[in-house]
């Protein structure tokens, strides 16, 4: 019983590292530009299709630069999507376009992988080796996800703290006119931000294919498991999706065991509602000041 | 049908203007889309094509449904992604009832409004705290679960097998070879796109409309913004319900398969390609997002998501308001009245107060607003401290202050935006520290804001009819024959044609015209030309002594405060450095330095 919990406990965390790397490429665009990227969760699966394409069944020294490869591409896929979501808004962010066009973008990236792979999921093998927990077979993905999150947090951090173009993007976070007046390429920010996004996203959708049913309509569970997680933590706060993510797969595995697969995604809407009644600020989020 | 498009569109006061120099297009779109409907509904079935007649029945339906999200986006401003699962809920509560447990049809009915009504409400809870993406998210997330439930919880929607319901009876043919079904399902969305045309040109559309667009203004004009959303949510649902159930005998089989969130997409897509709040716009949209690709692209099914996203994405980017709204913002700007030498004055207001008999006798003592040890902090941040303020009825009594001192907290607090952490504000002798903004407009207060509230989609007079709409009392004659007077200048006018100070003055009379005993001014002479500015202390001063209304003032002209008011309070970082009348304040030394080079020496 005692190691099913932990069974359980250890792999919702690993699950959990993948909202919560969602999260935190939300968090990016989103601090930069005001934008939520509805299409995250398809750009994150696109990582694994470039996983199954490229790099199925191949040893590290193969599967390691396709990585690179395929992030590298899917950064730039985003920036794209980032400068296209950008055009309309000329002003202001609190125009609603972005919303309809990262919808947009997010529903075409699901029909071409529906085009290209057909509706059913495929699998993944990875080269990082399964390990035994709890006499129980564990696959490498599970602990690459949990590293990845880790990895991911640290160098968000020290970009974002310690470089120019971070504290420049986090500056657009506080005040986009204050941040162009003083002289900050605001738009070219943005797309970076967009990019880093995709970075983010895509590399970790390569990584952690093998514990992922890649499928065209996988992408909206993640969107929707990220925004949870992101949420919890609080919007914008990186530091809080540590615990958001991994609490949001927790709670997903554990009813999946005690409930039923089918109401994990349930699950999380309960969860996203509930956090939105009772804190909608997020467990770890700031107050904002009211603008009247 | 002309007799009672006639009769509503009366009272929006085009009937003289010609059409096109009319502000807005609602109405020939109403006729346009009412044709449209008809010709899709009743001529497949006149042609005698079956195949056409339960494909566009279809069509008539999601229509249906988009009008209705239509209304829900625009004119309540609330971003629903789930839609479809809306019209899941009203097609499988009739399909329990009537396929699978034999009840009557009107049964059914009841119970497809029922469930689909109860989603609406719970998609309007997260509504009460939450908007924009995050309620585009609680509303996908919806989407997305349902077909998963509806799989589920087979023992009562049998799961993947689904449900097939057949009436035979409502598809036989009636007269000239249309049937019940068809009739019905034509008449449906013509009633909605009807009920959405209704709603606008009543006030409690245009209140949700503000509600939508700026809540603080909804609240001082004593709309509750929650309580708005809640009832667009449930008029939504229960239209969207409706085509749910109409869905049913339509296409004679449901399955979680016929709900999935991309429905909700083409339904939210249709809106947006069609052009946001156009009354044509989601039956253009529907045509384009879901006939267009069922027809031209019937070979090639597989690519109609594909053909969805990129439309709509294409839409965006190049035409932001939409195929109807581009044509709708040219003609806009084509036919646009107004501004200039038209543009908005305040002279006939003043002299349709000085034809008033002003009120006589003592105005009472107790104070109609009263403010005690008035303390208020945003985080570590002190707005106001310790203030005490007392405005009797019938005074004028101006705020004057550098800007950060305080002021438009103040404001904010007298107006019940936002809650003191302590000391007591009362309000006619009642105690209402704790009551929200909505309910204190009620009791009779009426504000501007420093930034005027203008809503681009309404007509100057519109702009100004919305505080009519806040009142539950008559209006006095002499301002019944002003208001029809500003509806006969005003209805076809633009507010983009306003110059500042103008939108200004027309915020000025719109709350001047709420029913209310105390008025707060906020910088109302900014961006005002010299006249305009006498123009304006003068309607301060009428509404003073004739109509006996206080009056709180906060402006930066010192001039203008000094000419007119009873009574000076001046804040400086949070806290009444001088109170009492302009004459002794002139002279405090405490007040000087407000006044450069000595203007008042």
């Amino acid at each position: 019983m005692l190691s099913e919990i932990i069974i359980i406990v250890v792999r919702g965390i690993a699950i959990g590292s993948i909202f919560s790397i969602i999260a935190m490429s939300f968090n990016v665009v989103h601090n930069a530009t005001g934008i939520f990227n509805f299409a995250q969760g398809n750009i994150f699966i696109l990582g694994g299709f470039g996983a199954y394409l490229l790099a199925n069944q191949v040893g590290l020294e193969i599967w390691l630069p396709v990585l690179i490869l395929v992030t590298l591409a899917i950064g730039a896929l985003v920036a794209l999507q980032g400068w296209i979501t950008l055009l309309p808004l000329h002003s202001s962010v609190e125009q609603d376009s972005w919303l309809i066009s990262t919808v947009s973008v997010s529903v075409i990236i699901g029909a071409v992988l529906l085009l290209t792979l057909g509706p059913f999921p495929f699998n993944v093998q990875g080269p990082v080796p399964g390990f035994r927990l709890m006499g129980s077979k564990t696959p490498g993905a599970y602990g690459l996800a949990i590293a990845a999150m880790v990895a991911w947090y640290l160098v968000l951090r020290f970009f974002l703290r310690r470089t120019f173009t971070g504290l420049a993007i986090s500056a657009l976070s506080q005040d986009f006119d204050a941040a162009r007046a003083a002289g900050l390429p605001v738009r070219r920010l943005q797309i970076a931000a967009f990019a880093i996004s995709g970075l983010v996203a895509g590399s970790v959708g390569f990584m952690v294919a093998p514990m992922v049913s890649v499928s065209p309509d996988a992408g909206m569970r993640y969107v929707l498991n990220g925004f949870v997680a992101a949420v919890v933590g609080g919007i914008g706060n990186n530091t809080g999706t540590l615990i958001g993510g991994p609490l949001v797969g927790v709670i997903a595995m554990l009813t999946a065991y005690k409930i039923g697969g089918a109401y994990q995604d349930l699950a999380s809407l309960l969860v996203l509602v509930t956090i939105l009644m009772l804190w909608p600020q997020g467990l770890f989020g700031r107050a904002a000041a009211r603008r009247v | 049908m002309a007799v009672t498009a006639k009769a509503i569109a009366a009272p929006s006061g085009t009937t003289s203007a010609p059409a096109s120099k009319s502000f807005s297009s609602d109405f020939p779109q109403l006729l346009m889309g009412i044709v449209l409907i008809a010709m899709t509904g009743l001529g497949p079935s006149m042609l005698g094509n079956s195949y056409w007649e339960h494909t566009f029945q279809l069509v008539n339906i999601y229509v249906a449904v988009a009008v209705f999200q239509n209304f829900l986006f625009v004119d309540a401003g609330q971003k629903s992604f789930g839609q479809g699962a809306i019209l899941g809920l009203g097609a499988y509560g009739f399909a329990i009832a009537v396929g699978l447990n034999g009840l009557p049809v009107i049964i059914g009915l009841l119970a497809g409004i029922v469930a689909a009504t109860a989603g609406g409400l719970l998609f309007a809870l997260p509504a009460l705290r939450v908007q924009g993406f995050h309620l585009g998210f609680v509303t996908m997330s919806a989407g997305i679960v349902f077909p998963q439930l509806l799989v589920q919880f087979d023992w009562l929607t049998r799961g993947i097998n689904g449900i097939s319901v057949k009436l035979p009876g409502l598809t036989d043919p009636l007269l000239f070879g249309l049937s019940p079904m068809t009739l019905i399902v034509t008449l449906f969305p013509i009633l909605a796109l009807l009920l959405h045309f209704v709603l606008r040109q009543s006030p409690l559309g245009r209140r949700m409309r503000i509600a939508a667009e700026s809540p603080e203004a909804a609240r001082s004009l004593g709309i509750r913004p929650g309580f708005m959303r809640s009832l667009a949510f449930v008029i939504a649902s229960v239209g969207t319900g409706i085509s749910g159930v109409l869905y049913v005998p339509a296409v004679g089989f449901i399955s979680p398969q016929g709900f999935l969130v991309d429905l909700s997409f083409v339904f939210f897509f249709a809106v947006v390609v069609g052009g946001r709040g156009q009354l044509l716009g989601p039956i253009i949209g529907i045509w384009i997002i879901h006939v267009l690709p069922t027809i031209i692209l019937v070979q090639l099914i597989d690519y109609r998501l594909l053909v969805y996203g990129i439309l709509t994405l294409l839409v965006v980017i190049l035409f932001p308001d939409g195929v109807v709204g581009t044509f709708e913002s040219w003609r806009r700007k084509r036919s646009q009245v107004g501004g200039g030498e038209r543009g908005f004055r305040l002279d006939r207001f003043t002299d349709a107060i000085r034809s008033m008999v002003p009120v006589t006798g003592k105005p009472s003592d107790v104070p109609i607003i009263e403010v005690r040890n008035a303390t208020k902090k945003f985080g570590q941040v002190v707005a106001i401290e310790d203030v005490d303020m007392v405005v009797r009825p019938g005074e004028i009594h101006g705020l004057v202050g550098a800007n950060g001192s305080g002021k438009t907290s103040l404001l904010n607090v007298l107006t019940g935006l936002s809650r003191l952490n302590s000391g007591t504000y009362s309000f006619n002798g009642r105690d209402v520290t704790r009551v929200p903004a909505d309910a204190i407009a009620k009791l009779g207060l009426g504000r501007t804001f420093q930034t005027p509230r203008m809503f681009p989609s309404l007509s100057v007079w519109d702009n100004i009819r919305i505080g009519l709409d806040a009142r539950d009392e008559a209006l006095e004659p002499e301002f019944a024959t002003l208001a029809q007077s500003l509806d006969r200048d005003f209805a076809n006018d633009s507010p983009a044609l306003l110059s500042h100070g103008q939108r200004r003055l027309v915020e000025v009379v719109r709350v001047v015209f709420k029913q209310s005993s105390i008025l707060l001014f906020d910088e109302p002479a900014a961006g005002l030309s010299p006249e305009e500015r006498a123009e304006f202390a003068d309607l301060v001063r009428l509404l003073s002594r004739t109509l006996g209304k206080a009056i709180i003032l906060v402006e930066h002209d010192l001039d203008l405060v000094w000419g007119i008011a009873d009574t000076i309070t001046v804040l400086e970082t949070g806290r009444v450095v001088a109170s009492g009348a302009p004459a002794v304040l002139a002279k405090d030394p405490a007040v000087q330095h407000l006044f450069v080079g000595g203007r008042h020496a």
